[in-house]
């Protein structure tokens, strides 16, 4: 431990965080920051110190093995916009600022768990799971399903989320999001899509409380890909799946109307610039 | 719980000067910098990593030295850590280094509260980047904020330092004097 004070601790590995935390009721695990600082100044978040991951070196890092990225849930988004896989560079490459990026962490954007953050679309269309540990082991669960509400995901009480193991492809994979301007923006609604096999896979952010998916827009996804459907068809199965926030940044119509139209985009994009469908 | 568990001590370099801080667990760099050290170089501006007025070179003990908002990093995270704020790029007798002479000479400085973290980040652009494209430097800029002169006169700053550092190869180097001199007049008048 390289600092342990009665509400800040700076561990080295992963095994002195969890105890790090099981001293520290209250306090929250910070990684880069970015999330948790600007919380506390907004008082929109209460806390009883910190245990930084920052120093966890094992936490950080992007590796290959037996066909999936497994990347440690300390890993800034600055390393993601250069990994192997374009849908991941996409969301990476459109969040915040260079300077927030070398900060803000993966681990971060999954546990904020709040539906419209960048990278969480791209790991739900391209299957995810996550990487679990507590003080009694490690377990394996699926993204899909970890986030329950906006603000709340399945960690339990003393376990950490070490890492981010997303399946490698070979298809088309991309994001793209749309909001108020095109600068430092949040998403008013997002959408990624990872296409393997013949068939497209999308994911939605900002499309219901939590990162969305649905069996019924990826078959008409699929089939607008093979050009047995219209770009109508598409939308009018996002509209139909959907079930997106109204909140002073946009109503929920808007984002309906959006969010089918970024579907069509994506699978236009697997169409034109990925070579996919008919 | 006493009020003094609040606290967390640590060391810190800033500037090349080795520190020893107290802060509240949950201060960031920019408050210890700004309030407990009077390093007053970063600034205050947004305090949540969108304006970049806070923007210094930190390592925070990884040794993977980079340009970062100090508003959002927990303080304590950079124990053992350097720092290098705008008074590290600046000569030791308040010498100007080529980013900061561009600014002045293409106009790019008004308030000035933008000002450091641009040349923060501008500096760390051309450590990298040395022959960078505009737009290479606008995405490099993208998380500094100037509610001033616009970008125009910064990104013109940037190549016109960036110009400047590659004729300074030549066989004998501008002085800093002359190097400032060059900056409004072009090497040649300089000398």
């Amino acid at each position: 431990m390289l600092l342990a004070a009665p509400l800040f601790a700076l561990p080295e590995t992963p095994p002195e965080a969890l105890a790090a935390l099981a001293d520290r009721p209250g306090a929250v695990v910070v990684a880069g920051g970015t999330e948790v600082m600007p919380d506390l100044l907004w008082r929109t978040r209460t806390a009883a110190g910190f245990v930084s991951l920052r120093r966890v070196a094992a936490l950080r890092g992007i590796a290959r093995t037996d066909g999936e990225l497994v990347i440690g849930a300390t890993t800034p988004v600055a390393a993601l916009t250069s990994a192997p896989d374009a849908g991941l560079r996409a969301a990476a490459s459109s969040l915040g600022t260079p300077l927030v990026r070398t900060e803000a962490t993966i681990g971060g954007n999954v546990i904020s768990a709040l539906p419209y953050r960048n990278l969480l679309p791209t790991l739900l269309a391209g299957g995810a799971t996550l990487e679990l540990t507590s003080a009694t082991g490690s377990r394996a669960v699926p993204f899909d399903g970890f986030i329950t509400a906006p603000g709340r995901t399945g960690l339990a009480e003393g376990e950490l989320l070490t890492a981010v193991r997303l399946p490698a492809h070979r298809g088309f994979a991309d994001y793209t999001k749309v909001g108020r301007r095109n600068a430092q923006f949040v998403a008013t609604v997002s959408a990624a899509i990872v296409s393997r096999d013949g068939g497209a896979r999308l994911a939605f952010g900002n499309a219901a409380p939590i990162p969305f998916r649905s069996d019924d827009v990826d078959t008409a996804a699929t089939a607008l890909l093979d050009g047995q459907a219209s770009a109508a068809d598409l939308q009018a199965a996002v509209a139909a799946a959907v079930d997106p926030p109204e909140d002073t940044i946009a109503s929920a119509d808007y984002r309906r109307h959006a969010l089918g139209v970024l579907a069509v985009r994506l699978v236009t994009r697997a169409a034109v610039d990925g070579g996919l469908g008919a | 719980m006493s009020d003094q568990d609040e606290f967390v001590t640590f060391s810190l370099t800033v500037d090349g000067t080795p520190r020893e801080v107290t802060a509240r667990w949950s201060e960031s760099l920019l408050t210890v910098l700004r309030d407990r050290l009077g390093v007053r170089g970063p600034k205050t501006g947004c305090a949540h990593g969108r304006c970049g007025a806070c923007a210094v070179r930190a390592d925070l003990g990884d040794g993977d030295p980079h340009v970062l908002c100090s508003c959002l990093v927990p303080a304590a995270t950079a124990a053992g850590g350097s720092v290098q704020t705008i008074a590290s790029i600046g000569g030791p007798d308040g010498e100007l280094s080529d980013v900061q002479e561009a600014f002045l000479a293409e106009g790019a400085v008004q308030c000035g509260i933008c000002t450091a973290g641009f040349v923060t980040a501008a500096t760390e652009l051309l450590e990298t980047n040395p022959e960078p494209t505009r737009t290479e430097i606008e995405e490099a800029l993208y998380g500094n904020l100037c509610r001033c002169t616009g970008y125009g006169r910064i990104v013109a700053a940037v190549e016109t330092a960036a110009r400047t550092r590659r004729e300074q190869k030549s066989p004998v180097p501008l002085t800093t004097r002359e190097l400032a001199a060059s900056l409004r007049t072009g090497p040649e008048e300089a000398r």
